[in-house]
């Protein structure tokens, strides 16, 4: 029993000497950073502090060979209107070979003035002349701490004041916070008789040192800037994307897509159209043509019969051009004097061709008996033959002429219209040319195309053929080069056929042949006269 | 023109009289921002007076309060005798600075002991403010204990800062009306 008392109190003994010995070297410590604060800030000896309200320390420093023993130093203080008093002395040894002398008191008179002396020997080595409550050096404030408020570029700092009684509203802080890379000096934020402090502006996802140092403001107390406390680290937040400026974006981005798919619906139309344009394709025209013949011509030609493929709709159609159009800008070719003694010998073998071509036309003119209202015989056939024969024997003087001083005509070979003949008749000398142009082919490719030439003859002459063709001269003149040539300089101002070869002379404008309304059975001579045309 | 200025005083003492009698109780002012501008403005005339070379001087020797605070005997004083120390010392403040107003020449100096003189007795102001009674002063100052003697003009004005950084703050800081405001 006496044993273990005697253990727990040897036990607490040692704890309370330890905790003792621990504040002793901890005060130790403090005294010694002030004592060094001192030494660098402090000019005058010797250099004074105050720690609280009640205790007053002063010192000053001596070379160790010169300093000679405490007895040798007396320390005296005087407040106003008082006796002057003794302070006892303590030599402390300093860094450096020196010596500290210390004087403390622990007892002090405030907001009076007092006087110092210092003596070595009877003799004054330092004098000077103070208020106590101006000269305190505190300790720095303890238990600093550093919270996080609700924003993210904001932290709250913390610290306990100094113990001191009928201070605290005389106080000054400093609160320093530096990052780590320390790109730039710490920064300072000044506190003045509060204990906290919001640091404001962090930047985000660093690593911050904070430290606090206190001073008092210099009214009625004065003093030194204490030691900075112990720094205490803090990582703010990283950085995140405002949520209300996420939202906006989304939202946003949304509209407009919806914005931008609606446009694209209520155009989609025209969108398509430009992004895949359409192919035209005739297959509108030549009913049955693709679906049911698929593509053979002539099979569809031969089935069509031409009398169901000519529509009234399609014969009278604003394509027929008028005779009043035909003839508007064209001058008309001189009338050729008939040379049928020329006849027989260049258009033999047309001539031949004709007759029972011609011969044929009746038969033919018989069974369309529903188109002849539109296939009139025309009266002027023969006069029409004989206007051809003509135009063979003097190819280049119609052609010529009348392709040298006709622009933007139309030609019209047939008698598919319904005006007087003096139209006829000017279409017709229109037409001469390009029949002349038909016949001064080769006479090989006149054998090699014989029926079909014969057919567009008669076509011709029956009136069957209309084909329309407008000349078109751009400001040029077109010369034809003789009969060994075939030329077509034609324009176009609706559906046309053009012939590849004639494409070569495009730098007399756009040469096109329109042939709208040959027969079926002619119009495989229209697409034929590709090779048939050299120029 | 008299009688125009007569009838005005007429008035305002008819008002005064009709004012109740028990004047209404002052809010205490425990903000000791007002203390520290009067502070800072005696040691602006301490200053001044420092720097002050000619017709700068006391005409006689004047009765100035101690200004020392030792915290163990200011402590362990009660609250009446604190209010009784601080108030017989502004008295004799009063009386010392009204004498220096007298004696100085200097202009610029006359502001400063003016303004002295007024913070003296807006200090007074506020202690009323704070349930502090009324000082009666003493009919001869000679009673009064713990005094200073003082003769010099800048001497008068050093304790004057004294004693309003030392006895009179802390006795606002101490003030009971102020302490039932504070948690």
């Amino acid at each position: 029993m006496k044993c273990a008392h005697l253990s727990r109190l040897v036990a607490v003994w040692g704890i309370l000497c330890a905790v003792w010995k621990a504040s002793i070297v901890q005060g130790a410590r403090d005294f010694e950073k002030k004592v060094s604060m001192l030494l660098r800030e402090e000019p005058q000896n010797p250099k004074c502090f105050a720690e609280g309200r009640k205790d007053f320390t002063c010192f000053w420093e001596e070379d160790e060979e010169r300093a000679g023993s405490v007895d040798q130093y007396s320390f005296t203080y005087t407040y106003q209107k008082e006796n002057s008093s003794t302070c006892p002395l303590r030599a402390l040894p300093a860094s450096g070979g020196k010596r500290l002398f210390v004087c403390r008191l622990n007892r002090t008179q405030m907001f009076v003035q007092m006087d110092i002396q210092v003596h070595r020997l009877g003799t004054l080595i330092h004098n000077r002349s103070l208020l106590i409550e101006l000269f305190f050096l505190l300790d720095p404030p303890a238990n600093v701490t550093v919270s996080r408020t609700g924003q993210r570029d904001q932290v709250n700092v913390s610290w306990v004041p100094p113990p001191l009684k009928y201070m605290d509203d005389s106080m000054m802080y400093e609160v320093s916070y530096t990052t780590d890379d320390d790109s730039h000096l710490g920064q300072v934020e000044v506190v003045r008789a509060s204990s906290e402090l919001i640091l404001r502006g962090l930047q985000p996802d660093k690593k911050y040192k904070i430290r606090v140092r206190v001073k008092l403001d210099g009214i009625s107390y004065n003093g030194y800037w204490s030691a900075w406390s112990d720094p205490v680290t803090m990582e703010t937040l990283p950085a995140e994307l405002d949520a209300l400026i996420t939202c906006l974006t989304l939202i946003i981005s949304f509209i407009l897509v919806v914005l931008s798919l609606s446009m694209l619906l209520s155009h989609r139309r025209f969108v398509i159209k430009k992004v895949w344009p359409t192919i035209p394709t005739p297959d509108s025209k030549f009913r049955g043509l693709f679906t049911v013949y698929g593509g053979d011509f002539q099979e569809w030609l031969g089935q069509t019969n031409g009398g169901a493929w000519l529509t009234p709709a399609f014969f009278y159609s604003e394509e027929c051009p008028s005779p009043l159009e035909v003839l508007s800008e064209l001058s008309p070719c001189p009338p050729l004097p008939p040379k049928t003694s020329r006849a027989p010998t260049t258009g033999s073998a047309e001539h031949e061709a004709v007759k029972p071509a011609s011969d044929d036309r009746e038969p033919l003119e018989s069974g369309d008996s529903a188109q002849t209202q539109r296939w009139r015989a025309a009266p002027h056939d023969s006069w029409l033959m004989d206007r051809l024969r003509a135009l063979q024997q003097n190819p280049e003087l119609c052609s010529q002429s009348s392709l040298l001083e006709s622009q933007d005509a139309y030609v019209t070979l047939s008698a598919n219209d319904h005006t007087g003949d003096h139209h006829l008749a000017g279409v017709l000398e229109e037409a001469l040319p390009l029949q002349a142009l038909f016949a001064s082919r080769k006479t090989q490719a006149l054998c090699e195309s014989h029926s079909d030439l014969g057919s567009v003859q008669q076509s011709s002459g029956s009136g069957r053929l209309s084909s329309q063709s407008s000349f078109e001269y751009p400001g040029q003149v077109w010369m034809p080069k003789g009969p060994g040539y075939a030329y077509m300089a034609v324009a176009d101002s609706g559906v046309s056929m053009d012939y590849s070869p004639m494409s070569r002379a495009d730098d007399f404008g756009k040469l096109v042949i329109y042939a709208n309304e040959i027969p079926a059975h002619r119009r495989a001579f229209s697409s034929r006269h590709n090779p048939i045309h050299d120029v | 023109m008299l009688q125009k200025t007569g009838l005005l005083a007429l008035l305002l003492m008819v008002l005064e009289w009709t004012r109740p009698g028990l004047p209404s109780p002052l809010r205490p002012i425990c903000d000791l921002r007002v203390l520290n501008h009067f502070i800072k403005e005696a040691r602006d005339a301490e200053d001044a007076m420092k720097s002050c070379r000619e017709g700068c001087s006391l005409s006689e020797s004047v009765t100035v309060p101690q200004t020392t605070v030792d915290f163990e005997i200011w402590e362990n004083k009660n609250g009446s005798e604190q209010a009784q120390e601080v108030q017989s010392g502004l008295y004799l403040l009063q009386q010392a600075l009204s004498l220096l107003r007298a004696s100085v020449t200097n202009t610029a100096l006359h502001s400063h002991i003016d303004n002295s003189l007024r913070n003296l007795l807006s200090i007074n102001a506020v202690l009323r403010s704070l349930n502090i009674q009324e000082y009666t002063p003493p009919a001869s100052v000679a009673e009064l204990e713990g005094t200073w003697r003082v003769s010099t003009a800048t001497d008068l004005l050093q304790v004057h800062v004294n004693f309003l950084r030392g006895k009179v703050q802390l006795l606002l800081l101490d003030a009971k009306a102020c302490q039932q405001d504070v948690s």
